[in-house]
C-alpha cells in the first residue's frame, strides 16, 4: 500500500453512512428477535411432564392422575414426589417431579458432562430438558385441546 | 467492506430462500383415490392432487351430539404392542362420582390393552399366538377367547381380499428384518435370496387352511387352532406355518375401546392407537373432529388429507414407517403376499374409516399390497360401506 493510501485511509472517518445502516438493520433485527422469542414464550405452569427417549414417549405424567410408562422405568412415588429412573443402553438418569411446586428436574444421571442436571427445574410450558448421550428429552405435557385437530 | 458484507448477506438470504422453496416442492406429485365425495375432504399438501374418485360410497347423516359446553378432556397415555396409544375423554369431570368413573374406564382400558397384548403377541413366550408359531404342523392348541375372535377375523378378512391381508407371511416379514428383527439388511447381499422367498410365500399361501373350533362337553368354553399341516424344509429344518397379528391387533384394540366408552356412557374424545387405528367419537362443540392423515414423504408427518370424522373408527397403514433403502429402492415391512417381498406398489399410504377397527387394519395392509388398479376395483366392489382414501406415486 503506498504512503498517499495510507493517508487517505487514517483521514477517512471510522463509520461510512452505509456502515452504520447496516448496523442499524442487525441491531434492529436482534432486537425484535429477542422481543419476538422473550414475549411468546408459554410461561404457563406445566400440566404435566412427558420423557422421551430417542423420540420415543417412555414415560406421561399429569399432575392429580396416574403416571404411565414403558415397561423397564422405575417409578417411585414417595408422598408429593415421583422419582423416574430412565435406563439407556449407555446408562440411566434420574427424574424429580415434585407434585407440590409441579416442578421437573434430573437428579442423578451417569452421562458424561452430567449437563442434564444443571437445567433449570422445568416450571413453566417453554423449558425442556435434554441430555445428548442417552438421546433423553424431558418436555412439559401440554393439553391444548382448544386446537382439535388429529394427526394420523 | 460493509458492501462486501451486505453482499454475502444477500447471497446467503437468495441461498436459504431457494432451500426452503425447494424443500417445500420437492418437484414429486403424487396422486390421491378415494371414495369420499367431493367436498367431504380437503387436499392440504401442494405436491399431492386428485387422481381420482372411486365410485360406489354413499354418505350417511351423522348424528348431531348435544351440546357439551362445559366439558373438559382429559388425557392418558399408554404403552401396548409396542406402540404408543392416547386416549383423549371429554366429559363433565365436576359432577359427583365422575372422578371415579373416569379412574375406573382408565383402568378397564389399561387391562383391556394388556390382555389383547398377552394374547396377540409374538414375542411374550406364553401368548396364543406364541403356542400357536411353537406348534408343530397340523397340531391343535388351546388359545384364548381374545385370539380365536382375532384369529377369525384375519381370516375372514383373508377371504375377502383373496390373500391380499395374509398375516401368516410371518418368515417373509422376518427375512427382510421386520417383525420384532429390526436388524434391517445394510446390503443387497444381506437381503434373502429369491428361493426362501418364494418358500416362505407358499408356506403362507396356507393361511386359509387354519382351523378354528370351539371346545364341546367337557372343553366347553375352550377355544382351540390347528395348524395347516403343510410345512417347508429350509436350511436343513423344517418350518410350520407361524403367523403375526399386528395388522390387525392394534385396530381389535380399538374396537374393544370403543365398546368401552360405550359402556362407560362417553360420548366425546377420541382413542388414537399408534396412528395405526383410531376411535373418534364426537367433539365437544356436539360436532366432528376434523383428522388430518399424515404425508408418507414428510419428515414433519404434515398432513396430506383432511376430513371430519365424528362416531367412527379408522385405520391406516404406510410404506414410510418401517422401512429402509438399499440401491435406491425401498423396502417397507408390508409384504406382497403374490411375490413375498416388500410392496412395490407404489401406493404410499391408505386409510379406511368406518365399520370394524380390526377389519379396517387388516384392509388397509391388503389395499397396500393390490396396487393401484385392483386396488380401485376392489374398494368400489366390496368396501361401498367404508370411506376409504389412499396416495401413490
Amino acid at each position: 500500500m503506498s504512503l498517499k493510501k495510507v493517508k487517505e485511509v487514517k483521514k477517512d472517518k471510522g463509520f461510512k453512512l452505509f456502515d452504520l445502516i447496516i448496523y442499524g438493520v442487525i441491531a434492529v433485527f436482534v432486537a425484535v428477535l429477542f422481543t419476538v422469542i422473550f414475549t411468546t414464550q408459554n410461561k404457563t405452569p406445566i400440566a404435566g411432564v412427558r420423557i422421551c427417549v430417542a423420540a420415543e414417549v417412555v414415560f406421561e405424567y399429569e399432575f392429580g392422575g396416574e403416571p404411565s410408562y414403558k415397561d423397564g422405568l422405575d417409578v417411585e412415588e414417595n408422598g408429593n414426589s415421583l422419582t423416574v429412573t430412565v435406563h439407556a443402553d449407555n446408562g440411566y438418569n434420574k427424574v424429580y417431579i415434585d407434585k407440590l411446586t409441579k416442578t421437573v428436574k434430573v437428579i442423578e444421571a451417569d452421562c458424561r458432562g452430567k449437563q442434564c442436571m444443571y437445567f433449570a427445574p422445568i416450571e413453566n410450558n417453554s423449558q425442556l430438558i435434554y441430555c445428548s448421550p442417552h438421546a433423553l428429552r424431558i418436555e412439559p405435557l401440554i393439553n391444548d385441546f382448544n386446537n382439535p385437530d388429529i394427526i394420523m | 467492506m460493509a458492501m462486501k458484507l451486505f453482499k454475502i448477506f444477500s447471497v446467503f438470504s437468495a441461498a436459504c430462500g431457494v432451500a426452503l422453496f425447494c424443500a417445500g416442492c420437492n418437484g414429486k406429485t403424487f396422486s390421491i383415490y378415494t371414495n369420499m365425495p367431493e367436498g367431504s375432504f380437503e387436499i392440504s399438501d401442494k405436491n399431492y392432487t386428485l387422481g381420482g374418485i372411486i365410485p360406489g360410497y354413499v354418505p350417511t347423516e351423522k348424528e348431531v351430539l348435544p351440546s357439551a359446553e362445559n366439558f373438559t378432556s382429559k388425557r392418558r397415555m399408554y404403552y401396548s404392542m409396542t406402540s404408543n396409544a392416547e386416549l383423549v375423554v371429554s366429559a363433565d369431570f365436576t359432577a359427583e362420582g365422575a372422578e371415579d368413573k373416569y379412574s375406573e374406564f382408565v383402568s378397564a382400558v389399561g387391562a383391556e390393552l394388556s390382555a389383547i397384548d398377552k394374547a396377540l403377541s409374538v414375542t411374550v413366550v406364553n401368548s396364543d399366538v406364541s403356542k400357536f408359531n411353537n406348534a408343530a404342523a397340523g397340531e391343535t392348541v388351546e388359545i384364548s377367547h381374545t385370539a380365536y375372535k382375532v384369529l377369525n377375523l384375519a381370516k375372514s378378512v383373508y377371504d375377502l381380499t383373496s390373500g391380499y391381508y395374509n398375516p401368516a407371511l410371518y418368515y417373509n416379514v422376518f427375512a427382510y428384518g421386520f417383525g420384532g428383527a429390526y436388524d434391517y439388511p445394510k446390503d443387497e447381499s444381506e437381503l434373502p435370496d429369491e428361493e426362501t422367498v418364494v418358500q416362505y410365500k407358499e408356506l403362507a399361501r396356507h393361511f386359509g387352511e387354519v382351523l378354528l373350533s370351539c371346545g364341546e362337553g367337557e372343553n366347553e368354553g375352550k377355544y382351540f387352532v390347528t395348524k395347516p399341516e403343510f410345512s417347508i424344509e429350509v436350511g436343513g429344518e423344517n418350518l410350520a406355518m407361524k403367523v403375526d397379528l399386528g395388522g390387525i391387533g392394534k385396530g381389535y384394540a380399538v374396537d374393544c375401546v370403543d365398546k368401552l366408552f360405550e359402556e362407560y356412557g362417553y360420548e366425546y374424545g377420541y382413542f388414537n392407537f399408534g396412528s395405526s387405528s383410531m376411535l373418534v367419537k364426537g367433539y365437544t362443540d356436539g360436532g366432528s373432529y376434523n383428522v388430518g392423515f399424515a404425508g408418507p414423504r414428510s419428515p414433519m408427518r404434515e398432513p396430506y388429507l383432511y376430513t371430519k370424522i365424528q362416531g367412527e373408527k379408522l385405520s391406516t397403514s404406510g410404506d414410510n414407517e418401517q422401512v429402509y433403502s438399499i440401491g435406491g429402492k425401498r423396502y417397507c415391512h408390508i409384504i406382497d403376499p403374490t411375490t413375498g417381498k416388500p410392496v412395490q406398489t407404489g401406493i404410499m399410504s391408505v386409510t379406511v374409516i368406518g365399520g370394524s377397527a380390526a377389519e379396517d387394519d387388516a384392509l388397509t395392509t391388503a389395499i397396500m399390497a393390490m396396487g393401484k388398479e385392483r386396488a380401485v376395483q376392489f374398494i368400489e366392489e366390496k368396501l361401498a360401506d367404508r370411506k376409504v382414501a389412499f396416495c401413490c406415486e
